[in-house]
């Protein structure tokens, strides 16, 4: 009883601050109804009793939107997102978009052959699905960690104003980086 | 080992953190010189921070022009609160308010709660300076959060669990802050880091008019300060059950020892933030991601190795 | 019980001060600095944090309105006092705390003046290097108390959660406030058009047109940062009511997040003709054909360099040490005999010099080499430092020691180097030295450019072209 009254109120608490996010006309308020969004998520983990993922999800979500939150006011078009403005973009083809693949999914949900129940939870339900999910492809998880760590390393190299030959000199001997704002440890 | 408390004690830890905060403020104004002045013992001293939460809850709060009053209150009132809930996990002797088999990832999500509420509460007044103090702790943030993490790991990775009970147990005999010093430092350093306190004040730093703190003034302004020494204590406190061993200790009860020990850590702390002139994030954090992110790893490595042969 | 009451008197007893110097008001900034820290009393960094306005001089002409704005922009209860005179900053504390113990609330501070003879007051300018004028304090609430009241009486009442009279207008000019706008509903939508609307983004950059106001405030324009980003730039002024910042000085800056795009000196109040610059007053008395001993001018050297040392730690975040300069600066000026100054003068010099962390902090920020400073203009401790922020620092800490020793030379003032430079060249040293530190603002970040500003530290009283005497 409990359980279903904290289910249903975070679900509803989850998608009501995620349809504000597209009716907030400031940066700041969108950025944090979407957190808040994701906060409920992990809440609904963990009713489900996967602590570990829910309260990881709290802290992962949080250090994200407060970091996406700025950057969201520093590049919107408009001055500085800090005027009001739409989050609405492409409004017919998104709305269609966003219909189709609603419906896809529902489909997707009703229509799967759901195997029945067998046998009990494990105790520690945490642990079984990093065993499930990693278990058998340890490797595969890894070269994924590889692949995804060095696309952000990637990402970064190639869109940085400025690289290590620009701070330490061309034979990056430079005892000091120069720096626009020098740092604390000068490399 | 570990006990449930009993459910009058989730009321009682608001009020208990609370008093430990003022308890902290006292002490810290009776260090910061203010005993011996004309007209004042050493209790007038410590019972100042008491008189100034009094004198804010009397106090008009003020608005700025087109400013977001909502996003900026969520933001103060998540300050206190978070610190509270983080320090629903802190063991008080062996018995904590719920003990969670992922405590310290918990406390560490109540952490970070926080320090994106700061930045809630300097964007809410519609000022550059309070919200050059918000972008000032998230950079803070940025450079504390990752070796904060690695150093919480490290204690968790030598109890071989994420329970705080376990860790607590799994100093029997040995405190982990002898075995892994560097990241009891280092969870030390982040600890004032994340309550923007002392050297780490920057994000409410004085130049630049109080930071996210420079426009709010009644509750609200006593929400924001005294948010932080909640955090500071709720950190402190932390610190006994991960490093510390707990409430072990010999001939005094679990509950003693907890005070006791969180009572030295608040004192260390205060003692050594008058030392050091205000840390600026834009050298910390050079500081921070080439010094301490590599030293708390090699900790964490050192520490796996001990495990792994154990 | 009275609850109220008692609380009022709590507040009463020690009330958090927002200090405003007037230019040209040192001395009565200096005198009500060493009342609070005699009192115990905090300071207040922003009205918010304010329960006393205390205002150290009076403005020449009109009311400033920024000083409207501050007055507003403080949340109730609160009080007002104005020191006209040095003399009188304990009984003006006084008078603060009374107002707030009594909840007569201080009158707006721009009504003060009306009730005061003014005549009094302009003869008072007049003698007032001269030290003991008779007793003349600007205190509000006194005596028009009741129609003061009756007034506001409609907007009284103490935790009023009434916004308007709150908000803050320490925006203004005077404030270091900017608002960004969040009103104005033009630019909606315009993500796609962004490259059409080039000309519209580029308002801020030009400084030509600001993209409208909302609320009576600016908004934010956008121009190229430092990293090449096209990001947002907000124009506003820093001054004259910031802490630990240099009385009277307003500079208009563009701000993008927190690093600064320019800083140009916006034309300020200029210090009342007639009165010495308060720190170069020795050499520019001697220079005037008045016998002043070197012993005394050293005095004011070493409290001079104490005060800057003072205001840089503060600025740095560092409030043990920077009440200490203080305090000693405050016992060199009340005629301490340098024995029993100098072992502790020793002590703070060394301990601040000492700090790696300060070191580390301070390292490579405005640097300004000797050559360029030469040719700048500058004279004095920044030349002789030719460096960085830390080197400057370090020369004050040098001067403050051997002026510590030279305090009881009894000859006669020779040359005129005064604290901030040669007194006797075209160009008065502050005004050197705000030249040349102006340059090395845009592209700091906000903290290191408060940094750079304090470790010049220009005194604007001798911006009116006292350098001449």
């Amino acid at each position: 009883m409990l359980d279903d009254t904290v289910f249903w109120v975070l679900s509803a608490l989850a998608v009501g601050s995620g349809i504000m996010v597209f009716r907030f006309d400031s940066m700041a308020r969108a950025t944090y109804a979407l957190l808040l969004s994701l906060l409920c998520v992990g809440g609904l983990l963990i009713l489900l009793g996967l602590d570990y993922l829910g309260v990881v999800i709290v802290l992962m979500m949080t250090i994200e939107m407060a970091i996406m939150g700025v950057f969201m006011v520093m590049y919107m078009m408009n001055p500085a997102g800090l005027v009001p403005m739409s989050m609405l973009h492409n409004k017919k083809g998104a709305a269609a978009l966003c219909t189709g693949v609603f419906l896809l999914m529902a489909l997707g949900i009703v229509l799967a052959p759901w195997p029945p129940r067998a046998g009990t939870a494990e105790e520690d339900p945490t642990r079984a699905l990093g065993e499930s999910l990693m278990g058998p492809q340890m490797l595969t998880m890894m070269t994924l960690g590889f692949a995804l760590f060095s696309t952000i390393v990637a990402t970064v190299l190639l869109a940085t104003h400025r690289g290590r030959y620009d701070r330490l000199g061309d034979d990056l001997r430079a005892r000091r980086a120069d720096d626009p704002v020098p740092g604390g440890v000068g490399r | 080992m570990p006990e449930a408390a009993p459910l009058w004690a989730a009321l009682v830890l608001p009020a208990a953190l609370c008093l430990g905060a003022v308890a902290a403020a006292g002490f810290d104004a009776v260090v910061g010189g203010g005993a011996g002045r004309s007209g004042s013992g050493v209790l007038g001293t410590a019972s100042a921070p008491l008189r100034e939460g009094l004198r804010l809850l009397a106090q008009q709060r003020r608005t700025t022009p087109s400013a977001d009053v909502a996003l900026g209150r969520v933001g103060l009132g998540l300050v206190p609160v978070a610190a509270v809930l983080a320090a629903a996990v802190v063991p008080w002797g062996f018995v904590s308010v719920t003990d969670p088999a992922v405590g310290i990832v918990w406390f560490n999500a109540m952490e970070v709660l926080a320090w994106a509420a700061v930045w809630l509460a300097g964007w809410g007044p519609n000022s550059v300076l309070s919200l050059i103090g918000g972008y000032r702790f998230l950079a803070q943030g940025l450079a504390y959060e990752l070796p904060h993490m690695f150093a919480l790991t490290t204690a968790g990775l030598g109890a071989e669990s994420l329970r705080v009970s376990d860790v607590v147990g799994a100093q029997q005999g040995l405190w982990f802050a002898v075995w892994m010093p560097a990241a009891f430092a280092v969870y030390l350093l982040s600890a004032a880091a994340m309550s923007y306190w002392g050297p780490f004040g920057y994000p409410l730093g004085g130049d630049a008019a109080g930071g996210a703190v420079a426009e709010y003034s009644g509750v609200d302004r006593l929400l924001l300060l005294g948010g932080r020494w909640l955090l500071l204590v709720a950190t402190a406190a932390f610190s006994v059950p991960l490093f510390l061993g707990g409430g072990q200790g010999p001939l005094l009860p679990g509950w003693a020892w907890t005070l006791l020990k969180t009572a030295a850590v608040l004192a260390v702390l205060i003692a050594a933030r008058r030392m050091l002139p205000v840390l600026r994030a834009d050298r910390y954090m050079e500081f921070a991601w080439m010094v301490l992110v590599p030293l708390t790893l090699l900790q964490a490595l050192f520490v796996a190795v001990v495990v792994l042969n154990r | 019980m009275d609850l109220i009451g008692v609380l009022r008197r709590v507040v009463a007893r020690r009330p958090p001060v927002l200090l405003v110097a007037m230019p040209g008001a040192t001395r009565e900034r200096l005198a009500v600095e060493a009342e609070l820290t005699r009192r115990g009393w905090p300071s207040a960094a922003s009205p918010a944090a304010a329960a006393g306005l205390v205002v150290a001089g009076l403005p020449g002409g009109e009311r400033p309105r920024w000083l409207e704005g501050l007055w507003h922009g403080m949340p109730r209860p609160k009080a007002h006092v104005a020191v006209d005179h040095a003399g009188d900053a304990s009984h003006a504390l006084g008078v603060l705390s009374g107002l707030l113990a009594t909840g007569r609330e201080g009158e707006a501070p721009w009504a003060v003046s009306t009730g005061s003879p003014r005549e009094a007051r302009g003869a008072g300018r007049q003698d007032r290097g001269g030290g003991q004028g008779a007793h003349r304090r600007q205190e509000t609430g006194g005596r028009d108390e009741r129609g003061g009241r009756g007034e506001r009486g409609g907007r009284e009442g103490h935790g009023s959660t009434n916004g308007r009279d709150g908000r803050s207008e320490w925006g203004g000019r005077g404030s270091h406030s900017g608002h960004h706008g969040r009103d104005g509903r033009d630019g909606l939508d315009s993500a796609h058009g962004r490259d059409g609307h080039g000309g519209h983004g580029e308002a801020g950059g030009q400084g030509g047109h600001r993209e409208g106001v909302t609320a009576g405030l600016p908004m934010a324009g956008r121009a190229d940062d430092r990293d090449g980003l096209r990001l947002d730039r907000l124009h506003l002024p820093l001054g004259p009511a910031l802490a630990d910042w240099p009385a009277g000085l307003v500079l208009d800056v563009a701000l993008q997040g927190d690093v600064l795009q320019s800083a140009e000196e916006h034309p300020g109040e200029a210090a009342p003709a007639g009165r010495y610059p308060y720190w170069s007053e020795p050499w520019l008395r001697a220079a005037g054909g008045e016998a002043v001993t070197r012993g005394a001018a050293e005095r004011r050297r070493c409290a001079s360099h104490l005060d800057s040392v003072g205001r840089f730690l503060a600025v740095s975040g560092w409030p043990r040490p920077a009440a200490r300069a203080r305090g000693l600066r405050d016992r060199l000026l009340h005629g301490a005999a340098a024995g029993d100054v100098a072992p502790e003068v020793l002590r703070l010099t060394r301990g601040v010099a000492r700090s790696r962390t300060l070191r580390w902090l301070t390292r490579g920020l405005g640097e300004l080499p000797a050559g360029r400073a030469g040719e700048l203009g500058v004279t004095g401790p920044a030349l002789t430092a030719g460096g960085d922020v830390h080197a400057r620092l370090c020369v004050w800490l040098r001067e403050i020691e051997c002026s510590v020793h030279r305090m009881d030379d009894a000859r006669a003032v020779a040359d005129a180097g005064g604290p901030r430079g040669r007194l006797d060249g075209g160009l008065p040293p502050s005004r050197a030295l705000l030249d040349a530190l102006l340059p090395l603002l845009p592209g700091a970040e906000f903290a290191c450019a408060r940094l750079v500003l304090a470790s010049f530290d220009p005194d604007p009283d001798e911006f009116a072209g006292a350098g001449h005497a």
